[in-house]
């Protein structure tokens, strides 16, 4: 049976019936989503950007900062609540949507909206600003003069498809720093981003008026050239290409913020794997590897294991393929496309056939180890869907120089060591360009007010306009009250 | 079975006759690549190692169907071949798109198997029952790409099929133009069929050219062309229609007449389609290569009628390994399969990667 096709898109201030869709399918052949997405035209972007600025005005640029705090806790609250209709909607139609296990979408969902509640968002402004009233009003500056933060009017949101919720991270920032915002959706999931919006508008209508929601084809480029027109400041996630692609298409006067291509790796000392810890840890790394199948970009694509343990690297490998193949029975990979399946395999071929390689792998291809003996050693991709590598080495201390070479790439690493080795690995880590070091197990679940790819997730949304240290003093002299 | 015995039988099988009742043609062609397997596993060392970590011996194969395929992949980092590169007459190699420029090798230890099924092949499929004809080669010659193996294939069409007159048209300059426009306008002065045979993108780089010099030829009738291997990034990239109806404008020749081949360094015989008047064209093969599609991580073929990854046996790459895993995906219709293009390379979504992408970026840092 198909159901009525659901809306991606929110387009406050616009007639959403007046215009044509496109209607995609998703998900398995017995249970199809049907998604009507708007085909909205440069001018029909224009026209939504200046109601959100519109809106904005109106509205988020006069709230304090603590009521769009506690407004976002309320929906968050309603996400959180799992009988609630919104988030029904969302358990029921993302895992059709992207393929990933049911429970293991409402699982990480609950836990990633956990990271966006009052507290948590406290802590995101606290990480930014010594002062979150700069948000508010004037603020005296370190330096003297007086400062206040300003998001942009309009802020364009480009999202990408491959872990779901996404699209949160920077709906919220945007909504701290006071910024509307114009988000266009992936055709891959279109879903949340507009679901979230419906929650916001149940405890504030005014507040949902500040956001749409958009959706184009792919490579169109008219009406992203319009979105990134109206915009003052625009981030952009994905792949490398699209976003120099979306780069090129920017004006100048339009400030660009691109959360691109991004590798994470895992490390594991020989403290953790004696008799009793070994298990534990291979479970810990397996649950990186499980979480998404890899497809976020703090995933582990190689484990570096340190010889010298109970566990030698070879027998962790063994562990770990032992846990991938007991969460294969919790949570099940999602069904791979083609092009995915033969990725992995020609992945496994080359791990296989590499001189101190070998694989222990799922028949049907459901998770794949790859061991190296350190023969190779080095650094590499996976192919991702749950295929990792272990890599053998002599000591953690040599892992930072081989993550070196792609420092512009690297994000988390997931690190299972003891308390006097995580500071001297981090710092070497942090200069081999690592950005994130988490426990191993967390990789995949960065906590509330991290700093995104080392930067700062409202800070950098903002400008400040500072009042001259020497404006008050001069401004004195004209005071009614001055002799 | 030593070499001279296997080469012996592949030249006998390829050149006879396949047996007409299919039950006894299946029964041929499985002795015969059991007996390759057998050979290849004794012989060939990392194959043997491959398919014995697979449960895979000649013992446990019953099945020509059962016969591991080595992924394209594992012709980066091994040395598929039963005689030592260094005894080997011929080296061809993959052109090194992907995974950091390193290339798949294909050792022959003697081109006469080769050969023997590459001719038996093109006379069937190309030439149209004609012995010869003028052949007109978008290719760089054997001497200029020694490692090629279309190069090879290409010089082999012009040496055995080639009236006199037959040439390459590609030198260390790039196509020459005013040779192709002499040779077309000998050909249409005359009413003998020409073939015109080469790269798909070396045929888009003539049409373009002849297109800037406003030049279009109607070729006599009889005559054809055949292209291969894809635009690879080479040239612009045209759709199929686009690309055929490109040719029959240009040339004269009628879509039903432009050939495509659908061959790989790691394979000695080529698929071709019996013309492209309607595309996606129908590839098959003669009676020594069997294709079968499958499910890439598993290796089982798909059900009747699904999309999976093409594998492909050929008897007569017998001194590297009988049967590959290709990256191509396609789906098996009557009388052969169509084939869709490249299964791998699935651009990773978001902030994730794909290893080429992800070489490319180190290779920028």
């Amino acid at each position: 049976m198909t159901e009525h096709p659901i809306l991606a898109a929110r387009l406050p201030g616009m007639n959403a019936d007046a215009l044509g869709h496109v209607t995609q399918t998703y998900g398995p052949a017995d249970a199809p989503v049907s998604i009507a997405l708007p085909k909205l035209d440069a001018a029909a972007i224009a026209a939504v950007a200046a109601s959100v600025k519109t809106a904005t005005r109106r509205t988020l640029k006069t709230y304090p900062v603590a009521r769009i705090v506690d407004t976002l806790d309320a929906a968050i609250a309603r996400l959180l609540d799992r009988a609630h209709p919104i988030r029904r909607q969302m358990d029921r139609l993302l895992p059709r949507l992207t393929g990933y296990d049911a429970d293991m979408v409402g699982l990480g969902l609950t836990r990633y909206l956990m990271t966006f509640r009052k507290p948590e968002l406290l802590r995101f402004l606290a990480e930014d600003f010594p002062n979150p009233a700069i948000l508010d009003g004037f603020q005296p500056l370190p330096k003297g003069g007086y400062g206040r933060a300003y998001g942009a009017d309009l802020t364009a949101h480009i999202w990408a498809g491959n872990v779901p919720g996404l699209p949160l991270w920077s709906l919220a920032a945007g909504l701290l720093a006071k910024s509307g915002a114009v988000g266009k959706v992936p055709t891959a999931e279109p879903l949340f981003a507009g679901l979230f919006v419906d929650a916001l508008a149940e405890v504030d209508p005014a507040l949902a008026e500040c956001i749409a929601v958009v959706w184009w084809q792919g490579g169109e480029e008219a009406p992203e050239r319009a979105l990134l027109e109206a915009a003052e400041l625009a981030l952009a996630y994905g792949g490398n290409a699209a976003l120099a692609a979306i780069r090129a298409r920017t004006p100048i006067t339009t400030r660009f913020l691109a959360y691109g291509h991004k590798v994470s790796f895992a490390m594991i000392g020989r403290e953790a794997l004696d008799a009793a810890k070994t298990a534990e840890t291979a479970r810990a790394a397996a649950y990186d590897v499980m979480r998404y199948d890899q497809q976020g970009c703090f995933a582990p694509h190689v484990i570096f294991v340190e010889a010298g343990g109970r566990s030698s690297p070879e027998r962790f490998a063994g562990h770990l393929a032992q846990e991938l193949q007991a969460f294969e029975r919790t949570y099940p990979r999602r069904a791979l496309s083609l092009g995915e399946a033969a990725d992995v395999a020609a992945w496994r071929a080359a791990a296989e056939t590499s001189p101190g390689g070998a694989v222990i792998g799922d028949p049907a291809g459901l998770w794949t180890v790859a061991f190296d003996d350190g023969t190779d050693g080095q650094f590499s991709p996976s192919s991702l869907n749950r295929a990792i590598r272990v890599v053998a080495v002599q000591r953690l201390e040599d892992v930072a120089a081989r993550v070196a070479p792609y420092r512009r790439l690297l994000q988390t690493a997931g690190l299972a060591c003891a308390p006097d080795r995580l500071f001297a690995l981090s710092a070497e880590l942090g200069l081999a360009g690592v950005r994130r070091v988490a426990a191993l197990g967390d990789m995949t679940a960065p906590e509330a007010g991290w700093h995104h790819d080392g930067r700062f997730n409202i800070l950098d949304l903002v400008e400040i306009t500072e009042i001259d240290g020497r404006a008050l003093p001069t401004a004195d002299r004209l005071a009614a009250y001055v002799d | 079975m030593d070499q001279e015995h296997i080469i012996a039988e592949l030249l006998a099988f390829i050149e006879a006759d396949p047996p007409s009742d299919p039950a006894a043609a299946d029964a041929a062609f499985e002795a015969l690549a059991l007996k390759v397997f057998a050979y290849q596993f004794q012989h060939n060392a990392p194959f043997a190692k491959f398919a014995r970590a697979r449960g895979k011996t000649p013992r446990t194969v019953k099945r020509w169907a059962d016969i591991p395929a080595v992924p394209i992949n594992a012709f980066k980092s091994l040395d598929l071949t039963c005689r030592p590169p260094e005894d080997c007459v011929a080296t061809f190699m993959t052109s090194g798109t992907t995974l950091g420029g390193v290339r798949g090798k294909s050792y022959h230890a003697t081109l006469s198997v080769y050969d023997a099924s590459m001719r038996r092949n093109f006379a069937q499929r190309f030439m149209g029952g004609q012995e010869r004809m003028p052949l007109g080669v978008l290719f760089p010659t054997p001497a200029l790409l020694p490692n090629s193996s279309l190069a090879h294939y290409l010089d082999l069409a012009r040496q055995h099929f080639g009236s006199p007159g037959s040439r390459h048209l590609i030198g260390p300059d790039g196509i020459d133009i005013d040779g192709l426009c002499q040779d077309l306008e000998r050909a249409e002065a005359s009413s003998a069929p020409y073939g015109l045979i080469g790269a798909s993108f070396s045929l888009v780089h003539a049409l373009d050219a002849l297109a800037t010099r406003g030049r279009r030829f109607r070729l006599p009738e009889g005559s054809r062309i055949l292209d291969t291997g894809g635009f690879k990034g080479q040239s612009r990239e045209l759709e199929p229609d686009a690309f055929y109806d490109a040719l029959a404008m240009t040339f004269g020749v009628p879509r039903r007449r432009c050939i495509n081949m659908y061959g790989m360094t790691e394979l000695s015989t080529q698929f071709y389609d019996d013309g492209n008047a309607a595309c996606p064209s129908v590839k098959s093969g003669p009676h020594w290569i069997r294709a079968r599609v499958v499910d890439p991580l598993t290796g089982q073929s798909v059900p009747d009628g699904a999309t999976g990854v093409l594998a492909h046996t050929d008897l007569a790459h017998f001194n590297i390994v009988a049967t590959i895993l290709t990256e191509d995906a396609g789906i098996a219709v009557d009388g052969g399969f169509l084939l869709l293009g490249r299964a791998a390379g699935a651009a990773a979504a978001g902030c994730s990667m794909a290893v080429d992408a992800f070489l490319k970026a180190a290779s920028a840092a």
